[in-house]
């Protein structure tokens, strides 16, 4: 697939001797909408931020848009490497981790303005925008300890699409909210999505993967077990592991 | 004084809960009495310790004014010049406290430092100067140093040596300040492309140093203090060395040390509550 904006070929990930990753080759193309679902513990959330780096893979390589790192190795090429494909990516985090120190605007300029040298009111321009898009703009005076989790979710969201980047990567970005405060940060993911843009999401939330996703795939275990568009994986699941996990998601959605 | 009158008589006296027990209007929830009797109670709390206070503020007066005799004329003709002693006091301190600090968070970043000789030098100058007493470390910049020829002058000597000591013991704070900031800031900042310095210079120096300000005004009083050290090498004419030289001159030690240990204590009341007033204003701040 030559058109694919994310390519993972053969990756391996250990802790110590726990093997986490195993030998996982994936190939995403451009203005997909991928969920990552699988119990805790079956590597998923490992796999995403080995996208970015923040886990350096232990054999195999990342390619994003044309940049394709290496995992395990060392030295100043593979930093600038790694820099490079974490600006063609966009993070979000389950704790938000927005700045506490910073009001919301600052905290969506910063990055544009210190790692891309953008120029400040250029930065404040194209931050309002996305700030109004994540519907937070009203806010964006605020520091992020007055803000709702969702609301801190939407801002950090806002925060990532300011850095333009290729792909949005969510890790379990509705896992430390309240029940009644999920519903705004899926409508703003749907919106990102609807706009076009790569997204792989790390989700327990199987309405979203339902309705938004183009392509669900189930890990266990450090593997991909089922890659399958919704609609299939929902009415047929192949592996058993797949159906337990769609079970007791439709036994807690009575 | 037996206990239950004083407590009566706290409770009587207390202008607050006069003033409280006159509020009147719509009759109150259940919530709202316990609320109020929890206050009340805290209240009568403070206003007894404030009471004793008093007392033993009394008693002191009482024993200086009679039982102790005290030479009011020695008092009056020296107060300026101890007095005067104050300002060289809290010049010396604020050095220090700067010459501290500085080292301080240059320790604590050298403890991050995965470059085995940083780390090394960060522990051995904690180690070292935390390792032997001030006292010494005054005296060696004093009295050791120019015996290699090395002569600094009275003030610098007791700032260097003031702040060496406090840096290593205030590492130990930007330590503990740096590990405050969660593993997430760093991600968040990696995920967003800032490289380590710059995550370190945006992100976490700056909630890290907001943390350290309660911490770090905490060692300035007590520096305050500890500054009465420098007064044994004699070149530095601050508070204590002035209440001992006038002090042993005219054998009116009590005096004079009486009158240096009121300023002492003065200036820690006062620059506790301005620590206070910072430490509120941050705790509600922004974070």
């Amino acid at each position: 697939m030559g058109s694919s904006i994310v390519q993972v070929s053969h990756l391996d990930k250990y802790f110590g001797r726990l093997h986490v990753l195993k030998d996982i080759s994936l190939e995403v193309p451009e203005r997909q909408v991928v969920c990552l679902i699988g119990r805790s513990g079956s590597g998923k959330s490992t796999l995403l931020r080995c996208l970015n780096f923040l886990e350096e893979p232990s054999h195999g390589s990342i390619e994003v848009d044309g940049i394709k790192v290496a995992g395990g190795e060392k030295g100043r090429e593979h930093r600038q490497l790694v820099h490079d494909i974490r600006l063609k990516t966009g993070m979000v985090f389950q704790e938000f981790n927005l700045f506490p120190h910073m009001t919301v605007l600052d905290n969506v300029i910063e990055a544009p303005v210190i790692v891309k040298g953008m120029d400040r009111k250029a930065a404040m321009d194209l931050a309002e925008q996305n700030l109004d898009s994540v519907g937070m703009l009203f806010k964006k005076d605020e520091y992020p300890m007055r803000l709702s989790g969702g609301q801190k979710q939407r801002v950090a969201i806002a925060r990532a699409l300011t850095m333009e980047p290729r792909v949005m990567l969510f890790d379990e970005p509705t896992s430390a909210l309240d029940p009644e405060l999920i519903g705004e940060v899926l409508n703003v993911m749907k919106k990102v999505a609807l706009e076009g843009m790569t997204m792989l999401v790390v989700t327990h939330e199987m309405g979203f993967a339902r309705e938004v996703a183009d392509r669900v795939i189930v890990m266990a275990e450090g593997e991909l077990i089922e890659d399958a568009t919704p609609e299939d994986l929902f009415k047929a699941p192949k592996d058993p592991r797949t159906k337990a996990l769609i079970d007791r998601y439709r036994s807690g959605e009575q | 004084m037996p206990l239950p009158f004083y407590l009566f008589l706290a409770e009587g006296l207390n202008p607050m809960n006069l003033f409280a027990s006159k509020e009147s209007g719509t009759p109150k929830t259940q919530a709202e009495l316990l609320f109020e009797a929890a206050q009340r109670k805290e209240r009568t709390f403070r206003f007894n310790v404030a009471l004793t206070w008093g007392i033993l503020l009394l008693l002191l007066v009482y024993l200086f004014s009679g039982p102790i005799k005290v030479d009011a004329d020695f008092i009056k003709e020296n107060m300026l010049f101890i007095a005067g002693g104050v300002g060289e006091t809290i010049r010396i301190s604020i050095l220090s406290i700067i010459l501290a600090t500085i080292l301080a968070l240059l320790a604590a970043l050298g403890r991050l430092s995965t470059f085995p000789p940083i780390y090394a030098l960060s522990t051995f100058y904690v180690s070292l100067i935390r390792g032997t007493p001030l006292y010494l470390q005054i005296m060696f910049f004093f009295l050791a140093l120019p015996q290699l020829n090395i002569r600094l002058p009275g003030l610098w000597a007791g700032v260097i040596a003031l702040g060496l000591n406090y840096g290593a013991y205030m590492s130990e704070i930007f330590r503990a300040g740096l590990a405050s900031v969660g593993k997430g800031q760093r991600e968040a900042a990696a995920a967003l492309g800032m490289t380590p310095s710059q995550t370190m210079r945006r992100v976490i120096l700056p909630q890290a140093l907001r943390f350290a300000i309660p911490p770090t005004g905490n060692e300035f009083i007590a520096m305050t203090k500890d500054s009465a050290l420098v007064s044994a090498t004699g070149f530095v004419h601050e508070l204590m060395w002035r209440a001992v030289k006038v002090g042993r001159a005219q054998f009116h030690n009590l005096e004079a040390l009486i009158m240096a240990a009121i300023f002492y204590w003065v200036m820690t009341i006062i620059l506790s509550y301005v620590q206070n007033t910072i430490e509120a204003r941050l705790a509600k701040g922004d974070r």
